[in-house]
């Protein structure tokens, strides 16, 4: 009897000890200094903050080649399993592409690409579900289905501590309107799409996590909640305050920003994401 | 007429023309006494020169223009008062001139009861230009003079007469007006607004009195022969429009004529005619009676008339035409509450629209208000499509604020007033655009950059309307500018030339320089509870003194995040923006 594995990338940035529970696979993007090419995963964050910091450019990120995607996906098929391969949003990278790329050279039919349209939590709690699912014994087409659902009900809100990074980076959809603002604000960005848009501007960051949590669910039934920081412990501390105090009994998760999400977003960034199940 | 003759008959287009012109430089006269007035010692306080600014206006148009027709001179008046109204006072003495003009529409001369009556619906259409009227103000004494002089209207022998009762009525009513409001009675001051009403109708007056020959106008001649004549018939009145009358969307039309027959009965026409609309009005006498009624069917009311007489002077207007255009902008006026309270239906219906017309719901343009450059730069930077510049030192007329929508290409547009004094002409030039446009009632720069941030390009215009307007009120408003003259307020004790500090309307400090006033301002702001302190600095604040002051604030208040920006504001030092 075949398996379903499942395969996403770097950026859901899960933790090691949660990708060898449920044996999940991971195809890395990579972080590119002039000097040095970093594999998304293979540095700590501080140090890869640190390095960021000194470069005197910011690097730029690459998306993984259909090749890395072949060779994950070869090893598995060869085993006789099926995959589920779910990506970050195919409106800010082209990883999506490049998995289906490497799905058509090796067998479309045992082989299911996911675009996840988010990123980073919102992605690591979908892949976490798909692989719980494929350990019931739910077959490729059931989690494939389930995926196409519940990505549609995640919601991912983060706010940069500035937006300079985005603007280098240019993968900002619809906060490009924000670029050139000369008021120092705080815009809480969001995925629509698939895209980054604005969702809503602010002039604090207590009233951008104010708002941030109001977007959460009433009650805290059947939710999954997750905060993402990168170099932000304090401020996703108070976040986290602020998400006991309005859902008591949900425990979010701490997602780190992983350096190939990070470079775009920048140090100081926080964010939630909520998926009423 | 040669001067001292009062009695007038008949009024023509010229003597109407030349009463205008006379008042307007009678006002001009005296807009100093009347910006005095204003409540607040700051450097702004120009209802007089907005006032006469309006009236200029009418004066400029009617220089270059003549008629023999009064009902046309009239028109002109309005129109162009209409258009270069400034501040609030100014839009509202523009209504003045509507309604003077609705009163001769159609009209070669009119008789001195026509004419009284036509400015007795002036005062009605000051009044009726705001709909919640605060009392204390320009409304109060215009609806007083209404009142005082509807008897005088029907009975008095000479237009002069009439005026000069109706100033003495609003005379008496202006002195009330501190006993009204509280804000008038501390600062020791009657309602300026008021006082330009009065200023006008003197001014109307003295043309009168002083007959043809105006000072300061080239006048062309021959205007003297139209003042000759007698006391003539009076009809018995016909009702003049109450002060509270109202629109009903069930009875848009807006119909009012002239019965002429014999042995008419008013009491027997009011009877067929009750029940068929409201606002119902019938007066007169046994050979013609006037009808006034809103009604949902016009064509039945004259069908009823008909068979009492010959109909004449119909006149039907849909009302609807009007409140349509008015209801997302409606501004009500001096101080209280915008008409963001546009009726809720309103929305729906936009969002209706919105969805039907798809990718049009993306077209909605903003127009700010901007009384520096450094601020015009920063509300284009956060998305502002059109700029007016204004705001402290000179309000921008209606016609600004309409050429500004009219300049965009977006269908649906969105004003950010950022004064109070400019909430008021930003009502009235939705009502002059084909354009779908609603105010946010931004009364200051600080809160025009609250609701700007709220804008949400993807979403209607009714839901940013109430975004914004909302965001607008979650910031609190500072301002650092000096007094123009001693006052009384808040038990504060101002002499001229102290640096004064106000928050969102409230005199809160005063001191002896600008560092001292800005200071104790924000420590009088804060609760405790904000975290961030913008400053926008004025044209007359160096980028040392800026650095100062940062020192200071700091150093006083070392949680709060501070930024500075250039703002380039005359008069004020800064506007102060906290959150």
């Amino acid at each position: 009897m075949s398996e379903v594995r499942i395969v996403t990338d770097s950026t859901a940035f899960l933790p090691r000890e949660k990708l060898e529970k449920y044996r999940i696979e991971v195809v890395p993007l990579s972080v590119n200094f002039p000097d040095e090419i970093i594999i998304d995963g293979n540095i700590k964050n501080k140090d890869f903050f640190e390095k960021m910091k000194r470069a005197a450019k910011l690097p730029f990120t690459s998306q993984p080649s259909p090749g890395d995607f072949f060779q994950v996906y070869e090893k598995i098929i060869n085993k006789g399993d099926e995959i589920v391969s779910i990506h970050i949003s195919s409106g800010i990278s082209g990883t999506v592409g490049s998995a289906e790329t490497a799905a058509k050279m090796l067998d479309v039919s045992r082989i299911s690409v996911v675009d996840s349209l988010i990123t980073s939590g919102g992605l690591a709690m979908l892949t976490l579900l798909a692989a719980r699912a494929a350990m019931e014994g739910k077959t490729k087409d059931e989690i494939t289905a389930m995926l196409e659902t519940l990505k549609m009900k995640v919601k991912t809100l983060f706010v940069p501590a500035t937006l300079e990074y985005l603007k280098k980076g240019g993968r900002i959809g619809g906060a490009q309107a924000l670029i050139g603002t000369i008021l120092q604000i705080k815009p809480i960005l969001t995925f629509r799409e698939g895209k980054i848009e604005v969702f809503e501007k602010v002039r604090t960051m207590r009233k951008a996590l104010e708002r941030t949590i109001s977007e959460l669910p009433e009650r805290p039934d059947n939710v999954q909640v997750a905060i993402l920081q990168a170099e932000a412990e304090e401020t996703a501390a108070l976040l986290r305050g602020l998400i006991e105090e309005r859902l008591p009994g949900v425990m979010p998760v701490t997602y780190e920003l992983s350096p190939v999400i990070g470079t775009h977003v920048g140090p100081g960034t926080v964010g939630l994401v909520s998926l009423q199940l | 007429m040669n001067g001292k003759e009062e009695n007038i008959f008949t009024l023509h287009g010229k003597d109407l023309r030349h009463m205008i012109l006379e008042a307007c430089n009678y006002f001009e006269q005296h807009k100093e006494s009347i910006n005095d007035l204003n409540v607040f010692p700051v450097p702004d306080g120009d209802t007089g020169t907005n006032m006469s600014l309006t009236l200029k206006a009418a004066a400029d148009a009617l220089l270059t223009f003549q008629s023999e027709s009064i009902g046309e001179v009239a028109g002109i008046a309005a129109r162009s008062s209409l258009m270069g109204a400034r501040g609030n006072s100014g839009v509202i003495f523009s209504q003045l001139f509507r309604g003077i003009a609705r009163g001769l529409t159609g009209k070669d001369e009119a008789t001195l009861y026509e004419v009284g009556r036509a400015f007795q619906y002036g005062i009605v259409y000051a009044y009726n230009a705001v709909s919640k009227p605060i009392e204390g103000t320009i409304l109060t004494v215009a609806r007083e003079i209404a009142r005082g002089s509807r008897e005088a209207v029907q009975s008095s022998l000479n237009f002069a007469g009439l005026l000069q009762i109706a100033l003495e009525c609003g005379k008496k009513a202006l002195d009330q007006t501190p006993e009204l409001l509280p804000a008038l009675k501390e600062a020791g001051v009657v309602d300026a607004g008021g006082l330009g009403l009065i200023v006008f109708l003197e001014g109307c007056l003295q043309s009168i009195l002083k007959g043809a020959t105006g000072d300061g106008f080239v006048l062309p001649r021959g205007i003297a022969g139209s003042f000759a004549g007698g006391g003539g018939p009076i009809i018995n009145g016909p009702g003049i429009l109450e002060p509270d009358e109202q629109f009903d969307e069930r009875y848009p039309y807006c119909t009012e004529f002239l019965i002429r027959g014999g042995g008419l009965s008013v009491g027997k026409i009011r009877k067929d005619l009750v029940g068929q609309g409201d606002s119902l009005l019938v007066a007169g006498e046994e050979e013609i009676v006037k009808v006034h009624i809103h009604t949902d069917d016009p064509g039945n009311i004259l069908q009823i008339c008909l068979q009492c007489g010959s109909l004449h002077d119909i006149k039907i207007d849909n009302m609807a035409d009007q409140f349509k255009e008015t209801r997302w902008g409606r501004t009500p006026g001096t101080g209280e509450q915008d008409g963001a309270s546009g009726p809720a239906g309103a929305g729906l219906e936009v969002d209706a629209a919105s969805v039907a017309a798809g990718a049009i719901i993306e077209q909605i343009g903003i127009v700010a208000v901007s009384p520096g450059k450094g601020l015009a730069e920063m509300f284009t930077s956060l998305g502002a499509d059109g700029i007016i510049a204004g705001g402290q030192s000179m309000n921008p007329s209606v016609e600004d604020i309409v050429k500004a929508i009219e300049s965009l290409a977006q269908e649906m547009v969105l004003i950010l007033p950022n004064n109070n004094n400019i909430r008021f002409a930003a009502g009235q030039a939705v009502k002059l655009v084909e354009k779908e446009v609603a105010v946010v009632d931004t009364r200051s720069v600080p809160q025009g950059i609250a609701a700007l941030l709220a804008f949400d390009r993807d979403a209607s215009l009714s839901l940013n309307h109430t975004r914004m307007c909302k965001r607008a009120l979650q910031v609190k408003t500072g301002e650092v500018t000096f007094a123009v003259r001693d006052a009384h307020i808040n038990n504060i004790e101002i002499k001229e030339n102290d640096i004064i500090g106000l928050s969102d309307g409230d005199l809160l400090f005063r001191g002896e320089n600008v560092d001292e006033t800005t200071m104790g301002l924000i420590g009088a702001m804060l609760t405790g509870e904000e975290e961030l302190l913008t400053l926008f600095y004025g044209q007359e604040i160096s980028s040392a003194q800026v650095e100062l002051l940062a020192g200071q604030i700091s150093k006083a208040y070392p949680f709060l995040d501070v930024e500075f920006y250039n703002g380039g504001q005359p008069l004020y030092y800064y506007f102060i923006s906290l959150e």
